[in-house]
Parts: structure tokens; sequence; C-alpha cells
């Protein structure tokens, strides 16, 4: 992968990579594609699923539930006035 | 092994060892028993880091359902286990908080992701580990400290409350220095949890255990292992069969696939379920509020994730793009059922798939240090296949080299854990299994 794909994906990604990052994940993502590429010839399977084993839409009976109280979840982010705080948006 | 085990005695095999992230304040007075979890399992009352330096400060106010089921059972919770950042390795070299020591010789590895859960089971006397395994992560540290690891089928235990590595690979098991460990406590983390759909499907788990009696050896899983374990691998071999257990080598060809199709599924998922990490909701948010979001959250990311979280979140997110999709992602879901067809096919005639644990017996971490990212995803190649498979897996000590423990791994079809359980007490009798010497 060259250092120009890997600076791409870092942005998509949400990562700043210093000069030295960008060099290293380029060598290291390069080796692992090639190794990868041997998935080009590997069989394909009529069979798909994002799953190992079957899963199935389990509903549960529909009754308003609170198992975790807001206020224990909002301790864990820095707040004011019991708003979450966050970046600017522009 | 230590016997009773008092507070300033577990501190002390705790700094010695780097078992745990964050440990019990109080002596465990009245339990019925002592386990730990691994901090990727979310906990009341400890800190949860998952080894990551992003989540300091994270203290969930509820156990994982595993946890939960635990302490139900009348289970004290003496710490949250070290392991690789998200489960990010194999050596658990990748953890912020110090890298576990393996008890046969500190200058080793215990394995990763679990190596913690693997070293508390190996030195505290009559504890239970849970573990979490996502490629591997139970067997190759129940291999290097040479105890036992279970790995349940996929969606046998709830995930509710496991920080997400793969969804659809993630697994909690347990490790323990007694095989009669696995067969009580599995069923008790077992079950329906509506918290987890995956888990609701499941049949129950038999009661009474079956016993395996033939076992495949895949030709392609002996290709590159080292001799001293291929030694040890051959004498459990005859060992087997002298318990009229019948051992046949079969093709697996799908085997050499195995590798780059997980790496693709488990990095593809990570990077998606590792998006959540941005400064706002848990852990880190010592971020710049003033910066736009974009800045804010690759700030706080590119401060507090480590070197192999990086790495594969790249890899993920690379793996998932547009034009590259089809080559990597959707081919490695392809390549899964083709291995879990083949496995398949061998279960019509076998009860089980066997092969050694890991290709050589923990590593130096000086060797470690040398060895390149992907020479490490690699070492998987006999832990991958069963759990990208979602397949349950029992890994149990089958020998020594050079005073290391070596182990194999008995692999068996979906839900079938009791034949892997039946087993695991049946190879204990069998084999004469060694245990650290652990001084106090």
């Amino acid at each position: 992968m060259d250092r120009e794909i890997v600076e791409r994906v870092a942005h998509i990604a949400h990562l700043d990579l210093t000069e030295e990052e960008l060099e290293r994940y380029s060598k290291d993502l390069s080796e692992i594609l090639e190794y990868f590429q041997m998935l080009d010839i590997a069989p394909e399977s009529e069979e798909f699923g994002f799953d190992p084993v079957e899963v199935a839409d389990v509903l549960r009976d529909d009754i308003p539930d609170m198992e975790i109280p807001a206020d224990a979840l909002l301790s864990q982010m820095k707040t004011y006035n019991d708003f979450v705080r966050g970046p600017r948006i522009s | 092994m230590t016997s009773e085990i008092s507070l300033k005695d577990l501190k002390e095999l705790n700094s010695r060892y780097n078992i745990f992230t964050s440990m019990t304040a109080e002596e465990s007075v009245d339990a019925e028993f002592v386990f730990s979890a691994k901090d990727n399992l979310t906990s009341k009352d400890f800190e949860t880091r998952a080894g990551s330096r992003i989540l300091e400060g994270y203290t969930p106010g509820f156990d994982a359902t595993p946890i939960r089921r635990m302490r139900d059972a009348g289970g004290f919770l003496a710490g949250k286990t070290n392991m690789d950042e998200f489960g990010f390795g194999t050596f658990s070299a990748n953890s912020a908080y110090g890298i576990p020591r393996n008890p046969f010789d500190t200058n080793r590895s215990c394995g990763g992701s679990s190596g913690g859960a693997a070293c508390a089971a190996a030195v505290l006397e009559n504890h239970v580990a849970l573990g979490v395994s996502t490629g591997g992560s139970i067997s190759c540290p129940a291999s290097f400290c040479g105890v036992f690891g279970i790995t349940p089928t996929y969606g046998r235990v709830s995930r509710y409350g496991l920080i997400d590595y793969g969804n659809s690979l993630d697994k909690v098991g347990i490790l323990s220095a007694k095989a009669a460990d696995l067969t009580k406590y599995l069923p008790i983390i077992s079950g329906k949890d509506h918290r987890d759909p995956t888990s609701c499907v499941q049949p129950d788990m038999r009661r009474s255990l079956r016993r395996i009696r033939s076992v495949a050896v895949p030709k392609e899983a002996i290709d590159g292992i080292s001799e001293d374990v291929m030694k040890s691998f051959e004498s459990a071999l005859e060992l087997l069969r002298s318990m009229s257990i019948d051992v046949e080598y079969v093709g697996m060809p799908s085997l050499k696939y195995s590798i780059p199709a997980y790496y693709v599924i488990a990095t593809s998922e990570a990077s998606t379920n590792l998006a959540r990490y941005c400064g706002m909701r848990y852990g880190q948010q010592e971020g710049d509020l003033t910066l736009k979001f974009d800045d804010y959250f690759s700030s706080i990311r590119s401060k507090y994730f480590g070197d192999e979280a990086k790495r594969r979140i790249l890899l993920g997110t690379f793996t998932r793009m547009v034009g590259y999709a089809d080559r990597y992602y959707n081919k490695a879901l392809q390549v899964r059922q083709v291995i879990i067809a083949e496995y398949k096919g061998i279960f019509k005639t076998h009860d089980a798939v066997l092969t050694p644990t890991m290709p050589f017996v923990s590593p130096r971490f000086d060797d470690i240090s040398k060895m390149s990212a992907l020479q490490s995803y690699k070492a998987d190649f006999l832990t991958v296949p069963p759990n990208i498979s979602g397949t349950p897996h029992l890994s149990v000590p089958c020998g020594y080299s050079e005073g290391m423990p070596v182990g194999m791994q008995f692999i068996t079809d979906h839900w079938n854990e009791d034949l892997l359980l039946s087993m695991a007490t049946e190879w204990e009798n069998a084999f004469d299994i060694r245990h650290p010497e652990v001084k106090l």
C-alpha cells in the first residue's frame, strides 16, 4: 500500500499519522496485502452470511425498561448541565 | 501453584507476573469461588480499559452478562486480567498496562490476547479465569501457560458487556488449571440472553457428556510446526490411540486461506467498532473542544490508540473501501463458508479435528520484538480456523519442551461443547500435567 493510500485511509479513519508512522504502516500493510493476494485464488461459496452460525431475529417483549440509569451513563462523560459536550460541528 | 491466597500474596504475584490491570482491594471472604475476567468485559466496581489508554478512567456501571452470572453463582471477582489492546495480539505484548509474564519462564510471553487470564489460571490455585477469543485468544495463552482453555460456539455465551473487537467472531470462554472447572462453569456463563440476540438461537448444552471416539488431523495443519511441538504432538497422538481413540490424517485444503480471510473480517469489524472511541462518551476526553469535530476526534484517537490498534484500523478501513471490498471483505466472507463446509464434511465421519494449538512454544520477548506484523499474524494459523468458523474448541497441555508447555487443540461441530468437556477430563486423567513453580 503506497504512502498516499495510507494517508487517505488514515484520514477516513480519523487518525493523524506522523511521517515515521506513514512510512512504517505503508511498509507493513504492503507486506500484509501482498500475502492476502491468495484470497484471489481461494474457492468461492454459494453460501453467504455475516455470522458463522445461523442467527435469527429475536425480539423481546416491547416493554419500556431502563437497566442502566441515565445518570450512571452520564457519569462517564464530561457533561455540562447534563448535556454531553462535544467539539464544534462547523 | 500457590495454595489459598491472601490479598497480600495476590498483590505480590501481580507485581511479579503483571496478571491484572485492576484488582480487588478486599479479601475474598465467604466466596463460593474466586474468578477473574479479561479486561474487555465490563464490570461494576472495576475500571475496564481493554488494555487501551483510550479507555483510561472508564468504570462501567454494569456487569457483562458472563460476569454477572459468575457473581450470581457465588463468585468473587478478584480482578480484571491483562490483555493486548482490544484483543489485538498473539503475545499480550500490545497492552498499555505492562506485559504479563509466563510463569514457566518470565522472559517469555503468556500468549495473547487473554495472557493475564492464562497466567491467573496457571499460578492461582482454585481460580477460574474468563477469557475472550476472537482469533485464538483463549487457546494460544492456554497453550503457552500450560492450562485448559475452552472457547465455546459463537453465540453460546452472551456478549452483552463485551467490548467488541469483531462482532461475528468474539466468544467468551474459560481458562483453568483444572478440567472440572470447565465442566462446572461453562454452563453457568452460557445460555440465552435477550440483551445479545446472537445468544438466543442456541440449543441447550448437553448435560450428559458424550465421549470423543475419533479425531481427524489435517495434514495442512502440521506443515510449519516446530520440531519440539511436533514431537510432543506425536506422543500425544500415541496416548490418544492407547485411550481407544481413532486418529486419522485428513486433507483440509481451505486451511491455508484462513489467515487472510480472518484478518480481513476481523479488522473490517474492528475498524467500525473502534469508531466509537472519539473522546466523547468513554475514557479519555481530554481534548481541545474548540477544535472542529474531525480534528478533535482525530487528535484523541491518534494520541491514545496504540501501534497495533492503528495498524488494524487502517487495514480494516482499507479492506471495506469502495473498490476493494469485493476483493477483500466479501471474498473473505465466502472463504469463511468454505472453511465451515470443510469442517462439517469432516464431522460427518469424525467427532473432532485435532491440531497442535500453536506452531511453537512461547517465544522470548526479545524474539517477539523482532517479528513483523505479518509474522505475528501468521503465528495464529492453527487457532484462526475454528474461530472464523465459530466452532467450539479446547486447548489442553500435551507436552513440554525445555520446560515450556506445548498445547493441542480439539475442535468439534457447532454446539458440541459436551465432547470437549468430556475430553478435558479424560485427558487430565491420562496425561501428566505440570504446574509452574510459584514461590511466595
